[in-house]
């Protein structure tokens, strides 16, 4: 072996470690998952059963609507046109859950987790940046999820016969990462806050799926609950603090047009949406770094990095 | 006899401590009904916005989807409660082989564990109800003479629940840690083919075909006969007299008992023979 | 020169457990008894030169494991200073972070889905070490430390030992110049644990300006490998020289050994007037205690043998020693260990 390095501490030097943390951070995350063969079973093809139980609910009303407006073609068209709008938002919300589930469940609580097992101490002694371990689980964990999200995006196009219309593939991508990002971001900063708050994480995350589902509508254009009286543009504003629902929706304008549901149903246009996901993005990535350099500084005075394992 | 009863009670105290002291009692009552609300209200919202854009108001539709959803409350919590014994004792408090070396049934621990879940549920599944009835306009008439068959199809079908929990508990023996895949999908696997929110008849024929082998689309299709009988949105299951659907949930029920308890062996069989019993997984 | 490690009056106090309402199944495992507040470190001065093999000897709970967790940066002093490689852990750890690792033992970091090999590399990622060299001083290592027929075990599948072994591997695969190593050999077998000391030992004198430091519990540990050992208890540092000098400060005072009948009463022995301190063991296998006196001089000797004699034991073997590590331990922090 070599005799002592001398240790650098240039930008590009940090910019290499940093880097080797992302991929380091990730690995587990790719390899170990598909080293697991029932994984896809698990993770990528039973969740598919839930979607589509959304979407046997739009065809059950839609064929009785049909059903009742026998005789009259143009209102059969407008249904089914309606119907298919319906189900291509519950299928785009389908492939929006699987991120939000790996959010809420591999990013949010994964740094208690770490320190459970006996990770965090270890991480927390290394040179790299803390933001860099946060990001390697993201990157994995996008990874990983992705292929869940594209069976549910496949299944809809081959099972259930979705129709997309995509006529600006570029805004699309922009906004797909902006609400990636944005919603990993997001979970970077739950993940020092769980630290925080410990074993009530788990309630908190499983507290964060149907009302979340609900709140951000992931499985209905989520005008429908801006027009709600009352109560509705409440909870949607509440939800709308989640990346998923602006993601969601200008996902469904881009792949629907933005005359589907005869254009009522939308909260904003693409643009405005886009650029509240890039804040969104930005925001929560600055905040996740602050609440973690605190927490951080919290557990080193407390003396909680690690737990079990002392 | 004595030891299954002692094993079960401190299971079942167990089970309850760890589902609600994490917090103060009003909390998790408050917890345990949010959830399942939000999920109805999702139903709500779905239900809403398709009458929105234009089509035709179907509040039988609706209130068909309610009620089965509502009632769905039970296959999410009963087997999530069961199946997930055993990977949170793995995984998480990592006590599972110091439980698993006591002298006592295992099987019987795990129903234990879940009978909490069940109460909770229970109790999620009326809030959810009533609040349909009082603000959706969700139809409901429970006759008296109904009363004594509905309370048996509930035993029978929580029997049922019971022991599919444990067969997919005799499964997640063998594999990694995928507690939200199982979560979702296993009563996915119900939500679509037991005619919880849709008529059987909306789906294809082998689709239908399946739902007709699963007990619990007996149970949901008698529980909404009885709750609320005038909706008349199925037919699938029309041909059918209330006492043959009891038959098939008795029936399915004791073939079920005795399934999980082969599938639950022979996963606890394979695990010890792969030194899979008391594995963490994390990734 | 600036020392490797450096600390001044080095304090840390934990708060008392917060008594929570709340009472989880694995909390009752943890069993942290007390609720008041503990000092872990008690105003510890210490100073360990570039290059030198450190050694913490003490009692459980006396520290050692805290002020390994200062100065690896996961804990901050509550008050005092301590520097590694010259930076204040408290204000400036990303250099000390470059040149550090720790190895503790027992410990199960990793994911047990990766194989040994793969988790050691991802470790040396954090630590910006290209892969490949990565690569090169994990297989020289594992070839070292005989884990290389595990190299692609899952971690879950490794024995303890097994475990230990790839966990020193994490510590030496960053090439550190401080390197902390908390119990590293427990729950090796003797052979594992010789390779690794041995390791140690040579990785700090065949290069210049490697620094150890290292706690242990087993003496002849400490003794054979560390060029100065620090005797710490109650979070107070008790002692710190070589080891020779540490044996040469109780050379005034006199050790003896004695095999006797296993014998219950032992409490007398401590009132005696003249004796320092005391220890013993049983030795179940042959129905007989081993005694350690420190004695002031030769006197209480005597008063000894009739205290054992009168309660009806025989007395197999006296002998006056040299004394060891162990004797030091025992007359500085002997109370912990009656
Ligand atoms: N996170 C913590 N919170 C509260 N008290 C702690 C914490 N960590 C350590 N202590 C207490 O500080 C004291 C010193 O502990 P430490 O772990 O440093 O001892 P040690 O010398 O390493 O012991 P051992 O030989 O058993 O490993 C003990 O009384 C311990 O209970
Ligand atoms: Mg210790």
């Amino acid at each position: 072996m070599k005799p002592a390095t001398v240790r650098r501490t240039d930008l590009r030097y940090r910019i290499g470690l940093n880097l080797r943390a992302v991929v380091g951070r990730s690995y587990p995350r790719i390899v170990g998952a598909n080293r697991e063969p029932s994984w896809i079973f698990f993770e990528a093809l039973l969740p598919l059963l839930g979607i589509a139980a959304y979407v046997f609910i739009y065809q059950s009303f839609g064929a009785r609507s049909f059903a009742a407006a026998a005789g009259n073609t143009t209102a059969q068209a407008v249904i089914s046109a309606n119907t298919n709008a319906l189900i291509a938002s519950v299928v785009l919300g389908g492939t929006m859950v699987a991120f939000w589930l790996n959010v809420l469940w591999s990013m949010a609580s994964q740094l208690y987790w770490e320190k459970e097992i006996g990770n965090l101490q270890l991480y927390m002694m290394a040179p790299m940046n803390r933001m860099a371990l946060l990001g390697g689980m993201a990157v994995g964990g996008m990874v990983m999820t992705s292929m869940r999200a594209v069976s549910t995006l496949v299944a809809g196009i081959l099972v259930f016969g979705v129709i997309f219309q995509v006529a600006d593939p570029l805004t699309l991508l922009a906004v797909f990462f902006a609400a990636l990002i944005a919603l990993y971001g997001l979970g970077m900063m739950f993940a020092s806050l769980y630290l925080l708050w410990g074993r009530e994480a788990w309630n908190l995350s499983a507290l964060m799926e149907e009302p979340i589902f609900f709140s951000s509508g992931f499985y209905f254009p989520v005008g429908g609950l801006f027009r709600v009286p009352g109560w509705g543009p409440i909870i949607a504003i509440i939800g709308s603090f989640v990346p998923a629902t602006f993601g969601l929706d200008a996902l469904r304008q881009l792949t629907l047009g933005s005359t589907a549901f005869g254009g009522q149903l939308w909260i904003f246009d693409v643009k405005t949406e886009l650029y509240i996901l890039v804040f969104m993005a930005v925001l929560f990535l600055i905040l996740a770094r602050y609440s973690l350099r605190y927490l951080e500084t919290l557990a080193k005075r407390e003396g909680k990095l690690t737990s079990r394992h002392q | 006899m004595n030891t299954f009863w002692r094993t079960f009670k401190v299971a079942a105290w167990l089970g309850w401590e760890m589902d609600s002291n994490w917090t103060e009692p009003w909390l998790f009552m408050v917890y345990s009904v949010v959830k399942p609300v939000a999920g109805a209200f999702i139903l709500v919202l779905m239900y809403t916005v398709f009458a929105f854009i234009g089509n035709r108001p179907d509040p039988a539709a609706f209130s068909y989807m309610y009620v089965g959803n509502s009632f769905f409350i039970f296959v999410g919590s009963v087997l999530f409660g069961t199946f997930q014994v055993i990977q949170s004792d793995r995984e998480w408090y990592q006590t599972i082989r110091y439980v698993y070396i006591s002298p006592i049934s295992y099987y019987v621990y795990i129903v234990g564990r879940a009978v909490s879940k069940v109460g909770v549920a229970a109790f999620a599944v009326a809030i959810t109800l009533a609040f349909g009835v009082a603000f959706l306009g969700v139809q409901i008439h429970l006759t008296v003479d109904a009363v004594p068959l509905f309370a048996a199809s509930m035993l029978l079908g929580l029997a049922v629940l019971l022991a599919i929990g444990i067969c997919l508990g005799g499964i997640s023996f063998l594999t990694a840690k995928h507690t939200h895949g199982l979560a979702e999908g296993i009563p996915g696997l119900f939500y679509v083919f037991c005619g919880v929110l849709f008529p059987l008849s909306i789906l294809p024929s082998w689709g239908q075909a399946i739902g007709k082998a699963i007990p619990l689309t007996y149970w949901f299709d008698i529980t909404r006969r009885l709750l609320a009988p005038t909706l008349g949105v199925d037919s699938t299951l029309a041909g059918y007299s209330d006492l043959t659907i009891m038959a098939l949930l008795v029936v399915s029920s004791v073939a079920f008992f005795g399934l999980s308890l082969l599938i639950f062996k022979t996963g606890e069989y394979f695990a010890r023979k792969a030194g899979k019993i008391d594995m963490t997984t994390s990734y | 020169m600036p020392y490797a490690v450096e600390t001044r009056d080095l304090t840390r106090i934990f708060a008392g457990k917060k008594k929570r309402r709340i009472r989880r199944k694995r909390a009752t495992g943890e069993g942290e008894d007390h609720l008041g507040p503990v000092t872990a470190l008690d105003q510890v001065s210490i100073q360990i030169r570039d290059g030198e093999l450190f050694g913490m000897l003490g009692p459980n709970g006396a520290g050692k494991t805290t002020l390994i967790k200062i100065l690896a940066t996961l804990l901050l002093p509550t008050s005092g200073q301590a520097f590694v490689a010259g930076h204040d852990v408290a204000k400036d750890p990303f250099p000390i972070r470059q040149r550090i690792n720790m190895v503790s033992g027992g410990e199960t970091s990793g994911y047990g889905l990766l194989t040994a090999r793969e988790n050691v590399w991802m470790f040396s990622q954090f630590y910006g070490v290209p892969s490949k060299v990565s690569k090169g001083r994990i297989d020289e290592l594992m070839h070292t430390f005989g884990l290389w027929d595990k190299r692609d075990a899952k971690v879950r599948m490794l024995s303890t030992g097994q475990r230990q072994k790839m966990n020193m591997i994490r510590g030496f695969v960053t090439d550190p110049d401080i390197l902390f190593l908390d119990e590293p050999t427990l729950g090796l077998d003797v052979n594992a644990a010789r390779v690794i000391r041995d390791y140690i030992t040579n990785w700090v004198r065949s290069q210049k300006s490697k620094t150890v430091l290292l706690t242990t519990h087993y003496m002849a540990e400490a003794d054979q490998m560390c060029d100065r050992i620090a005797i710490i208890d109650n979070g107070k540092i008790l002692a710190c020289d070589t080891p020779e000098n540490l044996k040469r400060m109780i050379r005034t005072e006199t050790t003896f050994r004695l095999e006797v009948d296993t014998i219950r009463d032992i409490a007398s022995f401590s009132s005696m007037e003249g004796v320092k301190n005391f220890s013993h063991t049983d030795d179940i296998s042959k129905n007989r205690t081993h005694l350690t006196f420190i004695l002031e001089d030769e006197g209480p000797v005597a008063e000894i043998l009739s205290t054992i004699t009168s309660q009806g034991k025989k007395v197999h073997s006296l002998q006056k020693s040299e004394p060891t590590l162990e004797d030091v331990f025992i007359s500085m922090v002997g109370r912990g260990f009656e």
